[in-house]
């Protein structure tokens, strides 16, 4: 039996100690990583707790994240609860992988902290990584701080457990922003959070040898189209579990987590959408901004896929302007968020004028200051009627201005 | 917002020493962000590590800030322009050298005219832990200066968070502090 | 198309992450739908192999070897009183006739033949070669 951790009512934690903490208090049997930055301290710590007593479980030391994530479905399919961690180009060598694990069903989490894709080489966050696994299957659920890394975690085990969704989930945060940053931590004690997450329930385990079945058995044009199309449905139809979960963990943390965050939208005239710690950096920009009189809110899709696309489309129907930030390159067209909102929007008749701004790439700095100008800008639109600035511009990119049109 | 930047070189223990302050603080009920900017580069190369303590929870996750205190813990790194960047008037420097200030501020002009304190956190490391790692006794200084909490009950504090340390090494470290703390002029 | 189609079932009724269990009733061994024991091939033969039980040393290469399971295994004890497969025969509705087995089998004169799809199993056993006349 594990040892209970003696644990602070406020503890001071980066977000990868965060996301550590909630893998040992979900007792995970199987955790099979290949390190890499900014991720590295999340599968350090938790050897470390296994090290000293702290899990029952396994550790597997791989020979790269391939093999990580091929030994996360082989421990999944065999029964057992299973978690990840990695970033960046470990989460690209992965890719195949995911979507085998997604494909068989396979509840595994992965806490991924989020980093841009080289080349050229880069340590530090954006969104590179997240947008790659868009369509992997898989359930990707955005964490903006240290306690949100941490929540979420333990809020992915249920939700991807659960048998009415039965798919992996990643948790995400930003490289060094979040997962670097130690911030004030107040987590669930180990009885709790164990209960919250509750026991693994295992699905046609492997290791039954009595009732032997096939993982990942070939389908071709008859039987391939169904399959996904019956995994596409358990995604979509995942969006009551995820509130129906969040809503638990409220009872027992008092922290609120919802499928479509907002920030002072219920009067805006305008919006910003954007995902990740510059959501929360955009609040201070929004406070601002309304002190010069500018009626601005924001809006997070917490979970990004599945994409929330009718409530999106439902909380911004009062505005008149919408940026969305994306922290990603977008190579060769808009961003995906911008993709996203406007597709919602379309889907519903909505006409707000949509601009996009990309930011943050390799970890380049986003302040307050920064959003305060896309916020300005945001709002010449909503006094125009039409849109008067760029399709899509660059945020605190060094050079001539670079926009798009 | 109370806002704190370490210049340091990587490998002395400044994210340690950010992180710390931060944890010393929360335990008084403030909230804090402890962060640091580097690459992927070797020890030795000049980095920053950041604070911040407010009274509500921080939301503001960009990395630049002007900060109300400057802390450099590497000799050399005082000699450098760039720990004045994006500081104030009001900005208080507390800075490791064994020059008195007199003689520091006529090198390091660009600290002229600002509010400068010096504490020899090097040789005090040296002498009290054994290794030059200057980042405890910077604590025992930042003490000092800011008065923010009471010396008794920073001690207390980083007693605990440095108690997953061998006997030898809290020991050295918290004499290391409190001569910082006498030291600091 | 190669599925039968009353097997082609709906999006909705597909089986859960394309995991196929190998038994419909694992306590009596009942084989599920999605064995591929139930996909017979074997029209397509022209000469089937014959047993010949008394040659037989249960090494079981044949049945190892078989890539349709088509011969029929009994639990036996033996001298030492332990537990051992025994051979009995070969299930023609599922063999091809790929001679796979005749090839592996090591017996001196070998306990697997082929002969042509229409020769009586007893008769071909009479023609079976012997020590003088392999």
């Amino acid at each position: 039996m594990a040892e209970r951790y003696e644990l602070k009512q406020k503890e001071v934690w980066d977000g990868n100690m965060a996301a550590a903490h909630a893998l040992r208090q979900a007792q995970v049997d199987v955790v099979a990583a290949y390190p890499i930055t900014p991720s590295t301290p999340i599968v350090q710590n938790y050897a470390q707790f296994l090290a000293d007593g702290y899990v029952d479980g396994e550790f597997i030391m791989v020979e790269s994240e391939h093999s990580a994530m091929s030994a996360c479905v082989g421990a999944a399919a065999a029964g057992g609860r299973v978690a990840t961690a990695t970033s960046s180009q470990g989460y690209a060598l992965m890719v195949e992988v995911l979507y085998q694990a997604s494909g068989m069903r396979l509840p595994i989490v992965m806490t991924v902290v989020n980093r841009a894709l080289a080349s050229p080489l880069n340590i530090h966050g954006d969104h590179s990584d997240l947008y790659l696994g868009r369509d992997a299957g898989w359930i990707h659920i955005i964490a903006n701080n240290p306690q949100e890394a941490y929540d979420l975690t333990l809020c992915a085990f249920r939700i991807g457990e659960d048998e009415r969704v039965r798919l992996p989930v990643t948790t995400n945060q930003d490289g060094f922003l979040v997962s670097h940053t130690a911030q004030v931590v107040e987590p669930l004690q180990d009885e709790e959070a164990y209960k919250f997450i509750g026991e693994y329930k295992a699905l046609n385990p492997m290791l039954d040898t009595k009732n032997p079945v096939t993982y990942g058995a070939q389908t071709e044009e008859e039987w391939h189209f169904e399959h996904k199309a019956n995994q596409h449905k358990a995604l979509m139809e995942s969006f009551p579990v995820i509130e129906e979960v969040f809503n638990e963990f409220e009872k027992v943390s008092g922290r609120k987590y919802n499928v479509v965050e907002t920030y002072k939208l219920d009067d805006a005239d305008i919006a910003l959408v954007l995902m990740g710690s510059a959501y929360e950096t955009a609040m201070l920009a929004v406070d601002k901004a309304r002190e010069e009189g500018i009626k601005v809110g924001l809006l997070m899709p917490r979970v990004f896929r599945p994409f929330p696309y009718n409530e999106v489309a439902e909380k911004l129907k009062n505005v008149k302007a919408i940026a969305a930030l994306d922290r990603s390159a977008p190579m060769g067209t808009t961003g995906a968020l911008y993709n996203e909102v406007a597709g919602a929007l379309a889907a519903k008749g909505q006409s707000a004028i949509m601009t996009n701004y990309i930011y943050g790439l390799g970890g380049r700095d986003t302040t307050v200051e920064h959003i305060l100008e896309v916020i300005r800008e945001t709002e010449k639109n909503a006094k125009a009627g039409k849109r008067v600035t760029d399709l899509q511009g660059f945020i605190n990119l060094r050079g001539p201005k670079l926009s798009f049109n | 917002m109370l806002q704190i930047r370490w210049h340091s070189r990587a490998g002395q223990g400044a994210v340690t020493g950010a992180k710390a302050l931060a944890d010393v603080m929360a335990r008084t009920g403030k909230y804090v962000q402890a962060y640091s900017v580097y690459g992927a580069e070797k020890r030795g190369a000049p980095m920053t590590a950041y604070d911040k303590i407010d009274d509500k929870p921080i939301l503001d996750h960009s990395k630049w800030m002007t900060p109300d205190y400057v802390l450099v813990i590497d000799p050399s790194l005082v000699f450098q322009e760039e720990i004045v960047d994006n500081t104030t008037d009001d900005t208080i420097f507390i800075v490791t050298s064994h020059m008195d200030k007199e003689d520091l501020l006529s090198v390091a002009k660009h600290l002229q005219g600002k509010k400068v304190y010096v504490v020899d956190a090097i040789k005090i490391s040296q002498e009290e832990i054994g290794r030059a790692i200057p980042n405890t006794p910077m604590l025992g200084a930042f003490m000092k200066v800011s008065g923010i909490i009471p010396f008794e009950d920073f001690l207390v504090s980083i007693e605990d968070i440095l108690s997953k340390f061998p006997k030898k090494i809290i020991e050295g470290n918290l004499r290391a502090i409190k001569r910082a703390y006498e030291e600091v002029k | 198309m190669a599925t039968p189609k009353e097997m082609l079932t709906t999006w909705d009724k597909v089986q859960f992450g394309a995991v196929l269990p190998a038994f419909e009733d694992p306590e009596h061994k009942k084989r599920s739908k999605f064995h591929s024991y139930n996909y017979s091939v074997a029209d397509w033969r022209v000469e089937k192999p014959v047993f010949n039980r008394e040659l037989c040393i249960d090494c079981d290469f044949c049945w190892v070897s078989c890539p349709d399971s088509c011969f029929i295994v009994e639990e036996v004890v033996n001298k030492r009183g332990k537990k051992q497969a025994k051979i009995v025969g070969i299930n023609y509705n599922l063999c091809k006739g790929c001679a796979v087995c005749v090839e592996v089998c090591p017996t001196p004169i070998k306990s697997l033949l082929m002969f042509p799809e229409y020769v009586d199993n007893d008769e071909a056993l009479k023609q079976w070669p012997t020590k003088d006349n392999k």
